[in-house]
């Protein structure tokens, strides 16, 4: 007796741990969803648990062919939920879901009268009321009803002010605003989202970004104090200064950019300067604080950069040298702002002061690339080949690189070869360089060489087509396209498409028609079909393309 | 010898007088073609015979003026330049009553460029005769003079330096000419003001004042619903045998029954298609003279006339009539953005279709009419992506244009656009030019723009592109939608306005 009563007890135990283990599955499943979806079409966790069994069945059926966006057959499952267990705690969110199914299959008008309405008619006490409350205008807005989404979205905000749908109605209210070119109302949203809303995991994103706009907006213009107090509800004090220069360099390089405005926005250059310069940490006793204190020096150097006053950048880079001597950071900062008004020696004197002399090199050698200046670039990435064995592979490539934009492409080959023999383990990588720039040399029988040594097919075998096209070798480009065709599905339709234009290319008329046709044919909902069609009515005044197709 | 003179004098008057006559009844016949367009049929009859007799006409004339004792250059000039204007009416006409709509448009312009050339050619011929008689007067009057020795120079600086100051624009020693090249100058100015005459006399005739166009949908009423298609199920009762199961004779036992579908029966529909009161398919706006419309959109730029005129357009207004029951003009039509501004507010087209697959090049003035169409003529143009992603592009552009505070947004399958008459769960395209979702731009919950991303006219052609018939039925289905759309909205407009009047 004893022992059956061990036994049962362990039974009831297994149940108890069964049914905890699908529970914990379940919220993993949820927790995971609820990671990357909108939280309001979420079941949370207690309510799982309250459902019965079959009904956890039912519902989990319906929500997997959600997840796979089978929503077809998630609207029937959903469906069969409801016909089923109507009485069931879960019915709401049956309802819900099913309208959310309606909405994904394009049918916005019958998930608003039959889906999201039914649940405020029946279910208005449920949560998903409160979902189905914003979705209504979520509809009305994505379908250009947009006096009905206005109206269903002030009915969010008066009725639930405190919900997450609140900041969701309020963000597609300053959407509508945009729509609309309101900018009152937009501004008094933004305030309202990143002043009044509590910030939580779902909200923040929304917050954040509304206190930015509304930062933008405002030092554009040039209410400087309430634009900082806007980004003051999103960045702590140690963030604010880097993010106050960041928000306010647009508006004042705007500003700065036109005669009419520049004075504006040179005062709010300047006001930027004074309130960085109020908070300058005083304290440089460690490394950290001075790096602190120098932030706020490169900030006041942006802010001048972005107003356009070149003195005042040299000004203040010579400022805070005597302060807080040279370094790397400093130096690639003041190179950086001499490039951007095309001052490319000075830079590069800067980049020369380096304490990396590799970093200094591979500077120098990319503002000689943005020149155009080819040559003093592969001379500037060959001495960091001398100088830095150990990345070798990484600046001969540099030099490869320099040497195909500058069209010389024997010596770009020259290299890769040498990578090729030294650096195997990219060897794929230099193959289809050195096929690429026999490609471009117009050496189209070496292309070919070495893109069949690479694995990436399809695209070695376009490639390969193209080159053979290039030299009038119709029927073997058509070979390869069809091999395309068959081998990679995703790459069909072009293939498809090509096969048509080489078939022109060589002359046969009848197959290149043959083979557009099969592109409308074949793949008729495919953007490739689009263009046979046209081509097809255009070239071959033909209007029989075969194509036609239904998007439900 | 004079009796002669008379009796051929006499002729001549008769037959100015005829010439004056048959001139004023083409020119009633042109203002009754051009923009009365009064249809009775015995108007349309005396029209035709009006035009035709033109050739006849113009041919006795030519040979006439070009007759050996008549021969004279002005006169034959001036005879060729009736005949062509004749002529090329005729031809308009002619392509017009055989529904060629693409000769007649090309014949329309290129005529309109040759009588521009010939119109600058008799202004030339009048500006030089002119300014040759001025000449000639002038010399007459300077030979009555004593005989002064004068090189041309000096002449005509005394021209300019007597005391009479010229104003007249043919005398070319006008003031205003200046002193150096004043023949060039008289010639410039006389080829810059007949252009611009000619300019604000196209515009008047095409555009401007006298050329008010009306639409006038066709009368009745119906139900803005769905097409509910009955099925009529007949149940045959047969007798009913009482056998014995246990009787000495052998029964066949006849089926209980049976059930035949009377499907001759089933395709009756369940209402009338249109909107509003009245009697017959129709729309309550309309006039028992109106008819449903289908006018394609010219614009500049691009390819407005693809597949126009080969039965794309023409098909659908068929299938439209033949659907909805209600009346259809006989032929499709083509206007001008700037022409849209010629219809009255309450007599606009409701719809119409622009198509194409190259750019859209619309100036702002076209941009404005456009607007004023949709919204204050309460229009909707139906837009179809003829053939290319940029075309998507220009046209997604052109509305950003017209309607610059209205997003564009995916139309759901369960849209009032996609449900009536016909139901239609999935958008039919022939190929996914501007992607595989219909666009639609609304004013105040109002579709004023239907943008079909997938060349639906294509399916509308003879041989429907090669598509499969679901797909081209679709599309036809999906074509009476949207005029029917446009139509009940036009209709439920015109209505709420006669409330307000009221």
């Amino acid at each position: 007796m004893a022992g059956l009563a061990t036994t049962e007890s362990k039974v009831r135990q297994m149940k108890s741990i069964s049914a905890n283990l699908v529970v914990a599955f379940l919220a993993c499943i949820v927790l995971t969803r609820s990671a990357y979806a909108e939280p309001l079409d979420q079941l949370p966790l207690e309510r799982w648990k309250e459902l019965r069994e079959v009904e956890r069945y039912q519902l989990n059926i319906a929500e997997k062919y959600y997840r796979e966006k089978n929503f077809k057959v998630a609207l029937s499952e959903y469906e069969k939920f409801l016909t089923l267990y109507e009485q069931s705690d879960g019915a709401a969110y049956s309802q819900l879901k099913w309208s959310l199914c309606l909405i994904e299959l394009r049918r916005q008008n019958t998930a608003i009268k039959e889906g999201f309405q039914s649940i405020l008619d029946y279910w208005p006490d449920a949560p998903e009321a409160v979902a189905a409350g914003y979705y209504i205008g979520r509809a009305y807005k994505d379908i250009g009803e947009v006096r009905k989404a206005k109206k269903a979205y002030q009915e969010v905000l008066e009725n639930h002010p405190k919900h997450l749908v609140a900041v969701y109605a309020t963000v597609d209210l300053i959407d509508i605003a945009s729509i609309d070119d309101d900018v009152d109302d937009r501004v008094k949203l933004w305030r309202r989202l990143a002043f009044d809303f509590e910030r939580t995991r779902e909200s923040k994103n929304h917050c954040v970004a509304a206190s930015q706009q509304l930062a933008a907006y405002l030092f554009e213009n040039g209410s400087f104090e309430e634009a900082v107090k806007a980004l003051a509800t999103t960045y702590p004090e140690d963030q604010l200064v880097a993010q106050v220069a960041s928000f306010s360099r647009g508006p004042i390089s705007r500003l700065t950019g036109n005669d009419e405005t520049r004075s504006k926005g040179e005062q709010i250059a300047d006001k930027g300067v004074a309130w960085i310069r109020q908070r300058i940490p005083t304290d440089r006793s460690t490394d950290e604080a001075k790096q602190a204190a120098l932030q706020h020096w490169y900030a006041m150097a942006d802010l001048h950069a972005a107003s356009r006053r070149e003195d005042k950048v040299a000004g203040t880079y010579e400022q805070l040298s005597k302060s807080f001597g040279t370094n790397d950071t400093t130096l690639q900062r003041l190179g950086d702002w001499y490039k951007s008004i095309t001052k490319y020696d000075q830079a590069r004197a800067q980049y020369a002061k380096f304490g990396n002399k590799i970093e200094a090199q591979n500077q120098i050698a990319y503002s000689y690339r943005q020149q155009q200046n080819y040559d003093a670039a592969v001379q500037a990435y060959q001495r960091n080949v001398a100088s830095d064995p150990e990345n070798q592979a990484r600046w001969s490539s540099e030099v490869g690189n320099a040497y195909r934009e500058a069209r010389k492409y024997d010596q770009a080959i020259a290299v890769y070869n040498e990578l090729l023999k030294t650096d195997g383990e990219n060897a794929e990588k230099w193959l289809w360089l050195i096929a690429t720039s026999y490609r471009d040399a117009g050496k189209h029988k070496e292309a070919i060489g070495y893109y069949r040594q690479c694995n990436n097919f399809p695209s070695n075998y376009s490639e390969m087509a193209a080159c053979h096209r290039a030299m009038k070798d119709f029927g073997e480009a058509v070979i390869l396209y069809n091999q395309v065709v068959g081998g990679a599905p995703n790459s069909a339709p072009w293939a498809m498409l090509q096969i048509g234009y080489t078939q022109e290319q060589a002359g046969k008329k009848e197959a290149a028609i043959r083979a557009f046709q099969q592109v409308c044919k074949n793949f008729p909902k495919d953007r490739y079909a689009s263009q046979a069609h046209a081509h097809l009515q255009t070239k071959y005044k033909i209007t029989v393309t075969l194509g036609g197709a239904k998007d439900e | 010898m004079e009796a002669a003179n008379n009796r051929a004098l006499q002729i001549s008057r008769r037959a100015a007088q005829l010439i004056c006559a048959y001139a004023v009844i083409w020119l009633l016949c042109l203002a009754n073609w051009m923009w009365i367009q009064f249809e009775a049929s015995v108007v349309s009859w005396l029209q035709a015979i009006v035009f035709v007799a033109s050739l006849p006409i113009s041919i006795s004339w030519i040979r006439w003026a070009t007759r050996p004792s008549q021969r004279q250059t002005q006169l034959v000039c001036f005879v060729l330049t009736v005949a062509y204007v004749l002529l090329w009416h005729l031809g308009v006409f002619s392509f017009d009553a055989v529904e060629w709509d693409v000769p007649r448009t090309h014949l329309a312009r290129v005529g309109t460029a040759g009588l521009f050339f010939v119109g600058l050619a008799w202004s030339i011929w009048a500006v030089e005769r002119a300014s040759q008689v001025h000449e000639s007067r002038r010399r007459s009057g300077q030979s009555e003079l004593p005989i002064v020795r004068a090189t041309p120079a000096t002449s005509r600086a005394g021209d300019v330096q007597s005391d009479q100051r010229i104003n007249n624009p043919f005398d070319p020693s006008a003031w205003y000419y200046g002193r150096r090249n004043a023949k060039l100058n008289q010639s410039v100015t006389a080829l810059s003001g007949y252009s611009v005459a000619f300019l604000i006399l196209f515009l008047i005739f095409t555009q401007m004042g006298g050329c008010q166009e009306l639409y006038e949908m066709p009368a009745g009423g119906g139900q803005q619903q769905t097409i509910a298609q009955t099925l009529k199920v007949q149940k045959v009762i047969k007798k009913k045998f009482v056998v014995n199961p246990f009787s000495a004779i052998s029964f066949k036992v006849p089926p209980i029954d049976e059930v035949k579908l009377q499907l001759t029966e089933i395709t009756e529909h369940a209402y009338t298609v249109g909107y509003g009161e009245g009697a017959g398919a129709g729309f309550a706006g309309g006039t028992p003279k109106g008819q449903v419309r289908f006018i394609r959109l010219e614009y500049a730029g691009g390819d407005w006339d693809q597949d126009f005129g080969i039965g794309a357009d023409v098909n659908m207004l068929i299938e439209y009539g033949i659907r909805t029951k209600q009346k259809v003009a006989k032929q499709t039509e083509s206007r001008t953005v700037g022409q849209l501004k010629n219809f009255l507010p309450e007599k606009s087209p409701p719809m119409v279709y622009l198509t194409g697959q190259r750019n859209i090049s619309i100036s702002d003035s076209e941009v404005k009419v456009l607007r004023e169409y949709v919204i204050d003529k309460h229009g909707m143009i139906f837009g179809d992506n003829g053939g290319s992603g940029h075309f998507h592009n220009q046209f997604v552009g052109l509305m950003r244009r017209v309607l610059p505070n209205v997003r564009p947004s995916k139309i759901p399958l369960d849209d009032s656009i996609h449900r009536i008459p016909f139901q239609i769960p999935f958008l039919p395209y022939v190929a996914p030019h501007g992607g595989k979702d219909a666009l639609g731009w609304r004013v105040d919950g109002r579709l004023v723009c239907y943008y079909h991303p997938g060349d639906i006219g294509d399916a509308w052609t003879d041989d429907h592109s090669g598509v499969s018939p679901e797909i081209y039925e679709a599309c036809y289905q999906l074509g009476t939608n949207v005029i029917f759309y446009a139509h009940s909205e036009y209709s439920k407009w015109l209505a709420s306005r006669q409330q307000k009047a009221k």
